[in-house]
């Protein structure tokens, strides 16, 4: 079964990534910001990792920026789940190495299609 | 997706300028300590906000929580329902399927006719053989009529024998016992006849009442084996026409389960407004912040004695939220519950 780590500060939008992708078949870790994200990344493997932009104590695009310098993640895709759609904000994340965009509200099908494209 | 949520939500920066804040030093004293006496109330206005943007997170994550439940279960159901139904359609070689118990029942009724059938012929087999058992007695009642007249025959011939020795006189008497031997021995044959005819004739009657028993059970069989296969079509049939609508409701019952799904994944859609709604929340708390700030600035820190009845902003009922915000009632008083 295909990992997908999320990242968001809002439990219950964690819940419903979470509860989105357990439908579809994945497993699901979870983590409240991107220093969390990378501890957990210390003792588990994700094959993708689905991150919110804004978060205290470490955002988005810093989390995909750290990501990208771990061997293990170098190829993996990252997407970007957030309100955030303006166009400067986009090409921040592209440039840190981020995989895809998807702006929230998100729709739990679209969502899935997508995972499916991106997950070699 | 709601688009009132959505034009909240692509208006999500802070709604706060500086230059209000700039502007409140240009007010009349009055103004200005009429502002200072409410100053006290920002922090508890945006605990408020906290609580109602912490209470709306919850309600999400406890909605979540049951779709979770009804997911899995609906999960669950369309999983087994599609086991059945794909075991099913594999074909009547196991025996575990509905198909295959019918097909197995069928299997088990076309072998107890086939049995019944197969015992039927064997009676009509049997009743052949008794009626050649009858020929056969009616051609050994024919010969020992034939016997009868030829004892007759010998009886007569024995007669005229013993007249014949009678006229002979004493040359004729060693004839006329033989012909007495003759009679004697011609009697006892016709008795032996008589007594053989009598048991081909009860043989006869038995073979003919057995045929008829028989004859009539072979017809009963007969009847009763078409009436079991008339029963067991239309018992076949009828299962199977319960079959094809099992099959149909547990399909109807899988495309409600991928529905279910549907209509969930539209439900968590339609719940990350309060994403966008906790955001927004979290600027209004984050500019009374900063309005709070710079009305201390430029007031200073108010006496406890200062503060303004804070009844002042609690005083809107419900019904006058909803003008505020724009939401006419249907109908007066609707919804509302009182008990006693």
């Amino acid at each position: 079964m295909r990992k997908v780590l999320i990242v968001d500060d809002a439990v219950s939008m964690r819940q419903m990534v979470g509860f989105t992708l357990r439908q579809g078949g994945y497993d699901v870790v979870e983590a409240e910001h991107g220093q969390d994200a990378l501890n957990k990344l210390q003792s588990t493997t994700v094959d993708l990792v689905l991150t919110d932009l804004n978060m205290p104590v470490m955002d988005g695009i810093t989390l995909i920026q750290n990501l990208r310098r771990i061997p293990a993640m170098k190829s993996k895709p990252i997407l970007m789940l957030t309100t955030e759609g303006l166009a400067a904000k986009k090409e921040q994340g592209k440039a840190a190495g981020a995989t895809g965009w998807i702006v929230k509200p998100f729709d739990p099908e679209k969502l899935l299609q997508t995972l499916a494209k991106v997950l070699p | 997706m709601n688009k009132s949520v959505q034009s909240q939500a692509s208006g999500v920066e802070s709604s706060f300028s500086p230059s209000m804040a700039s502007g409140v030093s240009g007010l009349g004293s009055d103004v200005e300590s009429e502002l200072a006496q409410y100053l006290p109330h920002f922090s508890r206005m945006s605990e408020q906000l906290k609580q109602t943007s912490s209470q709306i997170e919850n309600s999400v994550i406890d909605v979540c929580n049951s779709f979770q439940g009804i997911a899995q279960r609906a999960r669950e159901t369309v999983d087994r329902t599609k086991g059945f139904l794909g075991r099913d359609g594999e074909g009547s070689s196991d025996k575990r399927t509905f198909e295959g118990l019918i097909e197995n029942c069928s299997g088990t009724l076309v072998k107890i006719l086939k049995v019944t059938e197969e015992a039927g012929e064997m009676s009509r087999r049997a009743v052949e053989r008794i009626r050649e058992m009858d020929k056969a007695s009616e051609s050994i009642n024919a010969a020992v009529q034939q016997l009868e007249r030829i004892a007759v025959g010998n009886k007569i011939l024995a007669l005229n024998a013993r007249i014949e020795a009678a006229r002979a006189g004493r040359y004729g008497a060693g004839f006329a016992v033989v012909a007495m031997e003759v009679i004697s021995q011609t009697d006892k044959s016709q008795k032996v006849n008589a007594l053989v005819s009598g048991l081909i004739k009860n043989l006869r009657s038995l073979a003919g009442s057995t045929l008829d028993d028989l004859n009539r059970m072979n017809v009963e069989d007969q009847q009763r084996v078409e009436q079991c296969k008339h029963e067991v079509d239309e018992s076949l049939r009828d299962m199977q026409g319960a079959h094809g609508e099992m099959k149909k409701m547990l399909t109807g019952m899988t495309d409600e389960g991928a529905l279910l799904a549907n209509d969930i994944g539209a439900a968590v859609r339609g719940l990350q407004f309060q994403d966008r709604t906790n955001q927004r929340i979290a600027h209004v708390i984050e500019d009374l912040g900063v309005l709070s700030t710079r009305l201390k600035t430029r007031f200073g820190e108010p006496a406890d004695g200062d503060a303004a009845s804070y009844e002042g902003f609690s005083s809107f009922t419900m019904r006058e939220e909803r003008a505020v915000a724009g939401i006419e009632e249907a109908e007066s008083g609707a919804g509302e519950v009182e008990l006693f």
